[in-house]
């Protein structure tokens, strides 16, 4: 790995925050001016995005890859630490496909404070990316808090007639559960690191709980309860930390029954707020569920499988039978949302590879397919400025071509063969039935396949099928070039994530065996098998070893390579540089290892 | 007959006679194997390509040119399917399969991986034997024809690109279907005829009544689809949960562990759900207890089919599997969708409902013979459900009036003959039904279309009326047709039909010895059933007096790309007897001789077969000779169905005309003409139930419980709460100070009380 590449991760997250910094330099009414420089900028990202992604996928056998690492507050351990493994990596290309797509799609559809949309837009990106490359836990969490102003200010600035109470429904929901995490986030850093090195780096945090996880399941099988302090700890907090992180994410997810702020927000959303929103938004709570929840309380996590399948499968079912009752079309696809995400819920908690793979692959669909729909929808609202059903009719008369899309990325979202929604769901289901769960739980799953083509086809047959019923759609305007060139990469990744998906299964697989492996963690798992290794800060463990390390010089430029510090108090974890194998041991602050 | 000496057909008439020389050109392919393999994927492309033309640039191409490439595309998959036919049929012919080991008679290729994950692969393979290549012939020849058909049917409609755009995607996924090598690859195809049949059916969309059996069809499918879907999961964990099981006595052969491991590995590479796995899983799985070796008695010994006999998981699966294929061919629960799709152009009820996408679900029980007769029990629920299809469908078929709705319940009817035959067993009477059903009832719906054609598009059967004088050719082709359905004597439908009622008659089902002969009865009266139908359709559309009501005085015969097509397949209807007659010798040098069909079927079916052979559940009795006896009795009940209608329809009612029915035969009457109320039932007992509770959800669990109580009501608390606080924060400098001051007397007091020694 060149020194370039361990930079790369810093570009992908902050080119979009230059460019708002450039963005801010133009006049407020250059509004043509705006929106090319927003495109250019998320086009630049996506570049960037798309180059990082080849680089993790041709980049050796480490999990976490493209790291950097800087000191930020070593005081209280906390880093700048940055890196991606392969579903970090999938979800971060597909931030960066979204992102020209939305300006495009909002490029005649807002005309109000275009600059401060666009900012607001760009902003987001960054925060998005940021939260999906952080391996450090805090920095991670403000990442994912700074993703909550611009999109607040999205639905409550841009939105529709209600949008003031849908946005402050979204902020407020999403802030109780991130604020329980954040305190959950904190016992885990006083648990999982020694006092006196304590550390925010998610590998420092997960290798300092392997152990006490260790005991805390022999503990609850065997009943060998012959705890260590910090397993005690764990033993204790584990399930209420657990809970925490897990309605935080839950919410953003988001599972039944915390999901009633999602048909708001979208439905008074504007079209990029929506489509940002179904594509990259909910995936960091499936995300969360994926790098934090599970795999850092794996006995918690297993001990709660089945309930949170059931939760998932509700979701699935329920959220289906609410499309069923809808009237509200941008409201039927926000529920569609819940269903669809139902199961990259179950294929999380279903614990199995092929069921972790398909959840994350569809996460990946459901991008595609809701953020077409949604944008679709969206070129719709702008026509008519009207979402109920039944004021549209027939419009496969007036709008043949905007039909022919609709009804290719509706195949998709119901998951028909050939399409990417298809791989998604049948491994999930694969998995589900081949996991430990009963069987009746992957049965009434797999009914969401025949619930998903029932509130999707009656949707479409009402909007697009028999007479024209209003004469104000007659005069509907067919797609133009530029809804055109939107619509069309979405039909393209339909068609291709369903012919040819291995090569993004290939680097979703790549995190998919570590991720079983913590979260199905017993107290026989080898330690090899679980640990986090990154190559930069060395994590305390690794240090002594010596060799093992790379050379941190070599990756951490050196203008903010940090000085060796000798902790004050003599509580703090010292930020150590060059050549590890000098410095002794105990200057290391390495914990003990719960074996 | 000894082709192995063949090397040019002039060289081989010198010693040969021309007869034997023609049979061994016809078995030595001009093309090898591996070349005709690895390019199979160019049939389904070409359709497929085709569908891409026709729906993007239709409308640009214009009309002729788009004809050229729908039907191009479709007559090129043709030739191309009858190179494949020869190579197949080259008795050197010998590729290797799955597992390395050769197998005769197929050629296939494996284009590499489509997904996997985890321990599960899925593989882009593509395979041609007996079974796939006959499929490949009726969809490419059939659909070929209809495409023509659709040239002129569809020459007065603007949509005429998304038409056949929709047409050849049709065809392609259909080849797909047939064509592929595992499940899920099949379902690819499986799913996609259902969307274009979905396209189709709503091809005139702006009639709401269209588009709304579309969708209905759609739905019916996806419900089989389930059911697929669940088989699939499930027979993945049976095959992990064998494997690691079995030890290696399960595998036969010379070598079994060498065998074990191959299959093991193949597993590996080419993933669970590859046919070659699962005929191998068959292969090697025995009844009976036995302590060194699974069989089907063992309880699954780990995962999540853990206690668990692998023949009850077997039999769930065969049962998901049949739910499937009750979705797709139309039987019973699911049959409902099939009469409204009725909604679609003609050519797409010929070609869709009739010829090819409703005999998928024979086609996977003819594909998955060898797993089906490792279950006496499903065999038996596979019998009986097409049983009761067929009879009810018939009955539904005696009231209607509509043209098409006629021959729909007569799909519905005759593919309830195919699940009979698949029941019992005989995989190859029922796989005959479908070539010789895709014959006669494409020209039937084509018929039918024509006679809508040159009647301004009606299709009530009282509003037509003397159509024999008026268009000559469609009636001699409809005649053709209906005598062959009805199985008049010397016509395809006649041989196909009685090799199934021959079969249900002489097999018994070893565990269920009454059901065959009962489902036979019912087979029996429903051939009766059709006879009497057809023959009331043809005597009431083509015969007697042009009706009164009719929509024009006079009808016109169609043009010569409607009528061609007609002729082919009214001749195919009478030429595909020969593929009924039997005079093969029996492959095993014992027992009857057989019909070209089940001889040429014979390599597919060898696995299944020899399963039956070993087990004994499905016990055929032979007779010496020709059953005579048995083709009496079929031709006798037909010409009585036949007979009934022709003495009714001809003179008895003609005679009554203006005076009611009798009471009882009316109410029976009105019955059957509204479909028995399944329909409304369905609608009342699972789709209103459904919707309420969608309805409920929605209106009490999610505004009024989560929205209103949980959330707003926890945004209520906390208001109320701070308003509580609001009391202390008066602003009053006093009263912070009076606070303020008692606060410090009580923890003044406290200290105190503690310093003094208190309790």
């Amino acid at each position: 790995m060149s020194s370039y590449d361990s930079r790369l991760l810093n570009f992908v997250i902050f080119a979009p925050l230059v460019f708002a910094a450039l963005l801010m330099l133009l006049p407020k009414n250059e509004k043509g001016q705006i929106r090319a420089l927003t495109f250019v900028a998320m086009l630049v990202d996506l570049v960037l995005a798309a180059y990082a992604y080849v680089r993790f996928s041709n980049g050796g056998n480490a999990e976490f890859r493209l790291e950097y690492w800087a000191s930020w507050v070593p005081e209280i351990g906390l880093g700048y630490h940055i890196g991606v493994d392969g579903i970090a990596a999938s979800l971060v290309l597909m931030t960066g496909v979204l992102g020209p797509l939305v300006v495009m799609a909002s490029w005649t559809f807002v005309q109000d404070k275009v600059k401060e949309f666009h900012l607001a837009l760009l902003i987001l990106q960054t925060a998005m990316m940021g939260a999906l490359c952080s391996l450090d836990i805090l920095l991670f969490y403000v990442f994912f808090e700074a993703m909550l102003i611009p999109m607040y200010l999205l639905i409550g600035v841009w939105g529709s007639e209600d949008r003031q109470m849908a946005a402050m429904k979204f902020f407020l929901y999403t802030l109780v559960g991130s604020l329980l995490m954040l305190v959950a986030l904190l016992g885990v850093y006083l648990i999982a690191t020694p006092a006196g090195a304590h550390s925010f780096d998610y590998a420092s945090i997960y290798n300092g709980l392997i152990g006490a996880s260790r005991e805390v399941w022999a503990c609850s099988k065997t009943g060998a309860c012959n705890l260590s302090p910090a397993a005690m700890a764990l033993k204790t907090y584990g399930p209420y930390m657990f809970f925490a992180f897990a309605l935080a994410f839950a919410i953003k997810v988001p599972m039944w029954p915390v999901h009633t702020w999602l048909p708001d927000a979208h439905t008074q959303a504007p079209v990029a707020g929506s489509m940002i929103l179904a594509a990259v938004m909910l995936k960091m709570g499936t995300f969360g569920f994926w790098r934090f929840a599970v795999p850092l309380f794996p006995s918690v996590a297993q001990g709660w499988q089945l309930p949170l399948a059931v939760l998932s499968v509700i979701g699935i079912v329920y959220g289906a039978l609410m499309c069923l009752a809808q009237r509200d079309i941008k409201r039927l696809i926000a529920y569609s949302s819940v269903s669809h995400l139902g199961y990259c819920m179950l294929g999380i908690v279903a614990m199995t590879p092929e069921a972790a793979t398909g959840s994350a692959y569809q996460m990946l669909n459901h991008g595609v397919s809701t953020g077409a729909l949604f944008l679709l929808f969206g070129m719709l609202y702008e026509r008519r400025h009207v979402r109920l059903i039944s004021d549209y009719g027939g419009l496969a008369k007036v709008m043949p071509v905007f039909t022919a899309f609709f009804v290719i990325i509706t195949f998709s979202s119901v998951a028909v063969p050939g399409t990417n929604g298809f791989i998604g769901e049948f491994l999930v289901l694969l998995g589900t039935f081949n996991s430990n769960l009963p069987l009746w739980v992957g049965v009434l799953a797999a009914t969401g396949v025949v619930l998903g083509a029932a509130y999707m086809l009656l949707m479409v047959q009402k909007v697009f099928f028999g007479p024209v019923t209003r004469k104000e759609n007659q005069g509907l305007s067919d797609m133009n070039l530029r809804e055109l060139a939107t619509a069309l990469p979405f039909v393209i990744l339909v068609v291709v994530m369903g012919l040819r998906p291995q090569p993004l299964l290939r680097v979703i697989e790549m995190s998919t065996k570590p991720f079983i492996a913590r979260a199905t963690l017993t107290s026989d798992t080898s330690d090899d098998k679980v640990r986090v290794v990154v190559r930069t800060p060395p994590t305390p463990e690794a240090a002594p070893a010596g060799g093992q390390v790379p050379a941190v010089g070599a990756v951490v430029p050196p203008e903010i390579r940090p000085e060796v510090r000798r902790p004050f108090g003599g509580g703090m974890k010292p930020m150590i540089q060059g050549a590890p194998t000098i410095l002794p041991a105990p200057l290391m602050g390495a914990p003990e290892v719960q074996r | 007959m000894d082709c192995t000496s063949f090397t040019t057909f002039s060289e081989f008439l010198k010693s040969h006679s021309l007869w034997e020389s023609l049979v061994c050109r016809m078995q030595t392919s001009p093309l090898p194997a591996e070349a005709v393999g690895s390019h199979l994927w160019l049939i389904i492309a070409l359709p497929l390509l085709g569908a891409f033309v026709c729906g993007v640039f239709g409308r640009t191409l214009g009309r002729e040119n788009t004809y050229l490439v729908a039907c191009g595309a479709v007559l090129g998959s043709f030739f191309l399917s009858l190179i494949v036919l020869w190579c197949v049929n080259d008795y050197r012919t010998a590729i290797p399969n799955v597992y390395g080991e050769p197998i005769r008679y197929a050629v296939g290729f494996d284009y590499g991986t489509w997904f996997s994950a985890g321990t599960f692969t899925v593989h882009f393979g593509l395979l041609a034997d007996h079974l796939s290549t006959s499929m490949l012939l009726v969809i490419t020849g059939i659909g070929f024809l209809i495409h023509l058909y659709s040239t002129e049917y569809m020459s007065h409609d603007a949509g005429y690109w998304r038409f056949f755009a929709y047409l050849n995607l049709f065809v392609a996924m259909m080849l797909t279907l047939v064509l592929a090598d595992s499940l899920p690859l099949l379902f690819v195809g499986w799913e996609g005829v259902g969307m274009c049949s979905y396209l189709l059916i709503g091809f005139w969309y702006e009639d709401p009544q269209k588009a709304f059996s579309g969708r209905k069809a759609f739905i019916a499918n996806r419900v089989g689809d389930f059911g697929f879907l669940v088989a699939s999961f499930l027979l993945v964990g049976l095959l992990t949960a064998f494997i690691a099981q079995a030890p290696n006595e399960n595998f036969s052969g010379r070598d079994p562990a060498g065998a074990a491991s191959r299959f093991k590995s193949g597993l590996q590479t080419k993933g669970p759900l590859a046919f070659g796995a699962l005929e191998e899983l068959a292969k090697s799985m025995p009844h009976g207890a036995s302590p060194s070796r699974v069989t089907l008695e063992t309880k699954v010994a780990t995962g999540p089919l853990k206690d668990y006999t692998y023949g009850g998981v077997l039999t769930a699966i065969l049962l998901f599997f049949l739910l499937g294929a009750a979705g797709k061919s139309a039987q019973i629960p699911l049959y409902v969708w099939l009469p409204d799709a009725m909604a679609g152009p003609t050519p797409v009820s010929a070609l869709i409902h009739a010829a090819t996408m409703v005999t998928a679900g024979v086609y996977l029980f003819c594909r998955l013979s060898y797993l089906v007769v490792l279950s006496p029990f499903a065999m038996a629920v596979i019998a009986v459900i097409g049983g009761l299809t067929a009879l009810l469908a018939a009955l539904i078929a005696f009231a209607q009036d509509d043209l098409k709705k006629v021959l729909a319940y007569s799909t519905v009817s005759q593919l309830g003959f195919m699940f009979m035959a698949v029941g019992a067993g005989m995989f190859w009477a029922a796989f005959l039904h479908v070539v010789t059903h895709a014959f006669f009832k494409a020209c039937l719906f084509l018929g039918a279309g024509s006679v809508m054609h040159g009647n301004a598009d009606e299709g009530n059967i009282r509003k037509l009326g003397g159509l024999r004088r008026e268009m000559k050719v469609t009636w001699l082709t409809f005649a053709v047709a209906t005598a062959a359905i009805t199985g008049i004597v010397p016509l395809s439908g006649f041989f196909s039909k009685d090799s199934i009622l021959h079969a249900l008659h002489t097999t018994t089902l070893y565990h269920y010895p009454a059901v065959l002969h009962f489902v036979w009865f019912i087979g029996l009266a429903t051939a009766a059933c059709t006879a009497f139908y057809m023959t009331r359709l043809y005597v009431v559309a083509f015969e007697g007096d042009r009706a009164k009501d009719a929509r024009v005085p006079h009808a016109h015969e169609s043009g010569p790309a409607i009528l061609i097509p007609l002729v082919v397949l009214a001749l195919g209807s009478i030429l595909a007897i020969g593929w009924g007659l039997p005079f093969m010798e029996n492959p095993t040098g014992v027992g009857p001789k057989q019909t070209p069909m089940e001889n040429y079927l014979w390599p597919v079916f060898a696995t299944a077969n020899g399963i039956t052979a070993n087990t004994g559940w499905v016990r055929v009795e032979h007779h010496e000779g020709l059953p005579w006896g048995a083709w009496g009795l079929a031709w006798a009940i037909s010409l009585v169905g036949t007979t009934i209608a022709v003495v009714l329809y001809r003179s008895y009612f003609p005679k009554r005309a203006g005076q009611p029915l009798p009471g009882p035969i009316e109410a029976l009457r009105k019955l059957s003409y509204n479909k028995f109320y399944v329909d409304e039932i369905y609608d009342t007992v699972i789709i209103g139930p459904i919707k309420f509770l969608a309805f409920m959800f929605y209106r009490v669990i999610d505004a009024v419980v989560i929205d209103t109580v949980g959330v707003r009501g926890t945004a209520w608390l906390t208001a109320r709460f701070g308003a509580m606080l609001r009391y202390a924060q008066t602003g009053d400098a006093q009263s912070y100070a009076a606070v303020m001051a008692i606060a410090l007397a009580t923890g003044i007091a406290f200290a105190m009380f503690k310093l003094l020694g208190g309790p």
